[in-house]
């Protein structure tokens, strides 16, 4: 009985003390932009497929080296062969460096031959804001249930001497935990440090 | 021109500086001319337009710190980049660190006994050069130094003012202390005390960037309160550097405090499976489980009297049912969980609310066994509709019943057990209903692979009722034990409080099982009093603690009065002077004065303990902070049978003060 006690009350204890800030396996939350054609899209429509969230801005140094090395798009391919859907998402406020309309942005996607389901404009930065997204590039990645799986650097290369370093050499943590994903595996580090600009948001 | 030139150059042999766009980095050193079996300092200078800044070793939320490649001739070695201490360049909404308009990485160069001069050290940098956007930039530089003695070079003073920003060990004790999400980095000052810190995080998944750090400057020591960071990775180290800035200047020191870590998450996962495994055992010999259970056992017995294989079989399947029954109320919760139900209600409340709760629950319980509803016959008719022609899926269906019928007296702990499993990983959350589950058809399972055990069964018969009615006792012990634990957190007034709702709680209760009235309005009259009982038992329910805000009647306030007739009586006397907004106070109380080895050599050592609350800034205490030369709190006081006071430390741990609680005489 006395341990059935402790047991009761170890839990309140443990309740008690997990901190509010748990994030990933928590649904993700919802969000309604407009994409590069002006057409709304919603986060709840793609309940049931996983979603990468990209956040981007290509006059970021480093966004531009994951896309002139072409590893931003052999992301996106291998996450589309996986069934998931890729949101590029800008929050650069107007007048400020990645802001772009919505014919630069289908000009950039067509010359750099990259592949989102949708680019999603986000101008005052209320969707980055609510994710807490810091840099460009910064990827999350939501499940077939809507729950935050993943969040962080798109890669390793992250870090002093990033410029030299061969991305196509660097250990990707989306599709690595994609692939754990789809296996049903814990995805290995679920959290790691975002790289790369600061997003740039209206102040 | 001469850009041009020194640019063409370069592409040859790198030259001291290089200039790339808005920024511009030079190769320097603090002198010209070196000795075998020396060292000194190198400088890579990065020299930055008006506005424009690059990074610091951990760069904040954004952006890159500089990396720098050594090619040394042989015989000579460098050590890492030495980083001074940064500035805070808010980019709202986000916080870097890193150098404004100009800074100088340092590395240390040392050269062993046998080389060959002129030595031509090559740098190859990368760097980054923002302001509200980045240019990434790299470039080659190089410097010459022959053999000579140690001469001071024009750039001596430059590399001097930026070693003297290099982070030093820091001399002052300090401690770091993790609680709700906060960090709070304590130290002693024996030497000269400082204005303000701040500190700088070594690695990401810290502390929070942006949130502003508190810092409280006490007599001899100080208290600095830093938010965890949003996505806690629950490092191990508590590593950075401090800025600590006083009338003598600025000064940056290394921390690197080992965290006091909870035990691994592993480890208490499987504590909780032990514990849910053993949850699930108890649960067979709960009053609402046992009477469906021993109806099962008679027909168990008739069954092993056919064959051993059918009994077998029914034990199985009474498993089976069980476990999936726990398995789906895990999907359930899930299922709710992600589809992002607010069921989290039950985590933010506070102690005295759940505790209060489970009391009422337990009193109820309590009621309910005692009195005459008549539990197990219902659970008998229940089990009535489960008769099914295939003895396999009787049992099966008898296995989910048991589950659901076992409800009512399993709430408190399968309350708690969905509310830890809400917080985990879903895997994990099965993995508890899985063991709760495994434990309340395990002792069923047995006796139905080893049946002859069946013969030390009890018989059902009317001892079950008598039983049924002793099981009251332990639920009402239950519900004293957790009076108990509220009487550690909530005042008696509040306390009583409680009690008044236990008992209009078995008020209603009685009401209701007494309402036989065949008369429709009186028996909803009834009704309707009995439901107004139970509101009024939750209105009063208390919702946070109140244990300190009432300090000030209890007997441990302190007053001069008091001190002294104490002091005449020659009795020990622990005197604390805090104040609610004091983080110092605040810190030393979680984690040495109200711990429970403190308690108890209190209680043995028969000290007197007093508390001064200066929370108001109260005239009579600021008089007796000013008597020990103080104007603020914290300050401890500990009075010996006879004699002068004792001044403790203003940093409290647990050992300093069992120490000195020990000693006094």
């Amino acid at each position: 009985m006395i341990k059935i006690y402790a047991f009761v009350f170890s839990l309140f204890i443990v309740s008690n003390s997990l901190g509010a800030f748990v994030q990933n396996d928590e649904a993700a939350p919802d969000f309604r932009l407009l994409n590069s054609f002006g057409e709304e899209v919603s986060l709840q429509n793609y309940k049931g497929k996983k979603v990468v969230l990209e956040w981007t801005n290509h006059g970021c140094p480093f966004v531009a080296k994951h896309y002139s090395t072409g590893n931003m798009q052999s992301t996106q391919s291998f996450a589309k062969e996986n069934g998931a859907i890729w949101l590029s998402i800008i929050s650069s406020a107007p007048g400020t460096q990645g802001f772009v309309t919505s014919s630069e942005a289908n000009e950039l996607t067509t010359s750099r031959k990259a592949i989102p389901s949708h680019v999603l404009f986000d101008p005052d930065g209320n969707v980055g804001r609510i994710y807490d997204a810091k840099t460009t590039p910064h990827m999350y990645i939501i499940d077939e249930q809507g729950l935050l799986k993943y969040q962080g650097a798109i890669d390793d290369a992250g870090g002093r001497g990033f410029i030299s370093k061969n991305l196509l050499e660097a250990k990707n943590y989306v599709k690595r935990s994609l692939e754990e994903m789809e296996k049903g595996n814990e995805i290995t580090n679920p959290i790691t440090k975002p790289y790369g600009c600061s997003v740039k948001y209206s102040s | 021109m001469l850009y041009f030139i020194l640019l063409f150059g370069s592409s040859i042999n790198a030259e001291s500086e290089y200039s790339a766009s808005n920024s511009k980095i030079s190769l320097i050193s603090e002198s010209k001319t070196i000795q075998p079996n020396d060292s000194f300092y190198l400088g890579i200078k990065f020299e930055l337009e008006k506005g424009w800044h690059t990074y610091w070793e951990n760069p904040g939320d954004a952006g890159e710190g500089a990396s720098i490649e050594w090619s040394l001739p042989k015989g000579v070695s460098s050590s890492n980049t030495l980083w001074p201490g940064p500035e805070r360049i808010p980019v709202d909404p986000l916080m870097t660190f890193g150098y404004n308009d100009e800074v100088v990485l340092l590395t240390k160069i040392t050269t062993q006994e046998d080389i060959d001069f002129p030595l031509e050290i090559k740098a190859k940098v990368a760097w980054f050069t923002c302001k509200d956007i980045c240019i990434p930039q790299e470039g080659n530089v190089s410097i010459l130094i022959n053999k000579g003695e140690f001469s001071k070079s024009i750039e001596y003073e430059e590399i001097k003012k930026y070693a003297d920003r290099l982070p030093i060990e820091f001399y002052e004790n300090y401690r770091v202390e993790k609680l709700d999400q906060k960090y709070f980095l304590q130290s002693t000052v024996e030497n000269d005390h400082f204005e303000n810190v701040y500190f700088f995080p070594r690695y990401y998944g810290l502390t929070d960037y942006v949130a502003a750090q508190i810092y409280e400057k006490n007599e001899n020591s100080f208290s600095l309160e830093i938010n965890a960071s949003k996505t806690d990775l629950e490092l191990e180290k508590f590593e950075g550097i401090i800025e600590a800035t006083n009338s003598k200047g600025v000064f940056y020191f290394d921390v690197n405090y080992q965290l006091a870590l909870e035990k691994s998450k592993e480890q208490s996962l499987l504590l909780l499976l032990l514990f849910a495994f053993l949850g699930g055992l108890i649960l067979n010999i709960m009053p609402c489980v046992f009477p469906i259970l021993s109806i099962k056992v008679l027909r168990f017995i008739q069954y092993s009297e056919e064959s051993s294989i059918k009994t077998y079989r029914f034990g199985l399947s009474y498993a089976l049912g069980v476990i999936l029954s726990f398995l789906l109320i895990a999907f359930i919760l899930i299922g709710l969980k992600s589809s992002g139900e607010v069921i989290g209600w039950g985590f933010q409340l506070q102690y005295p609310l759940v505790i209060s709760v489970l009391f009422y629950l337990f009193i109820a319980l309590g009621f309910l066994f005692m009195s005459n509803l008549v539990l197990g016959s219902q659970l008998g008719n229940l089990n009535s509709l489960v008769k099914v022609e295939n003895e396999s899926l009787e049992s099966f269906l008898t296995g989910i019943l048991a589950v659901i019928v076992a409800s009512p007296c399993t709430a408190p702990f399968m309350g708690s057990a969905i509310g830890f499993a809400l917080l985990q990983p879903s895997f994990n959350s099965v993995l508890i209903f899985l063991s709760l589950g495994i434990g309340f058809a395990l002792p069923y399972l047995i006796l139905s692979i080893k049946p002859s055990l069946l013969s030390f069964l009890p018989k059902p018969g009317p001892w079950m009722e008598t039983f049924k009615q002793f099981m009251a006792f332990p639920m009402w012990a239950s519900a004293l034990w957790l009076l108990w634990v509220l009487s550690g957190q909530v005042n008696t007034d509040t306390l009583i409080l409680v009690l008044i709702g236990g008992l209009t709680v078995s008020l209603s209760l009685w009401l209701l099982e007494k309402n036989t009235s065949e008369i429709n309005w009186i028996k909803w009259f009834i009704r309707s009093i009995a439901i107004i009982l139970i509101g009024l038992s939750l209105y009063i329910l208390p919702t946070s603690y109140s244990l300190e805000e009432n300090i000030s009647e209890d007997s441990q306030t302190y007053s001069e009065q008091r001190l002294n007739d104490l002091r005449n009586s020659n009795e020990l006397v622990f005197l604390n002077f805090t104040a609610d907004w004091c983080i110092t106070c605040k810190v030393n109380e979680r984690v040495a004065l109200k711990t429970r080895k403190v308690k108890q050599i209190l209680e043995d050592k028969n000290i007197n303990y007093l508390e001064a609350d200066w929370t108001r800034k109260d005239e009579k205490i600021a008089t007796k902070l000013e008597e020990f030369g103080r104007t603020g709190v914290p300050l401890y006081l500990l009075y010996p049978s006879v004699g002068k006071p004792i001044i403790l430390p203003e940093i409290l741990t647990e050992d300093i003060l069992l120490t000195y609680l020990s000693e006094v005489e």
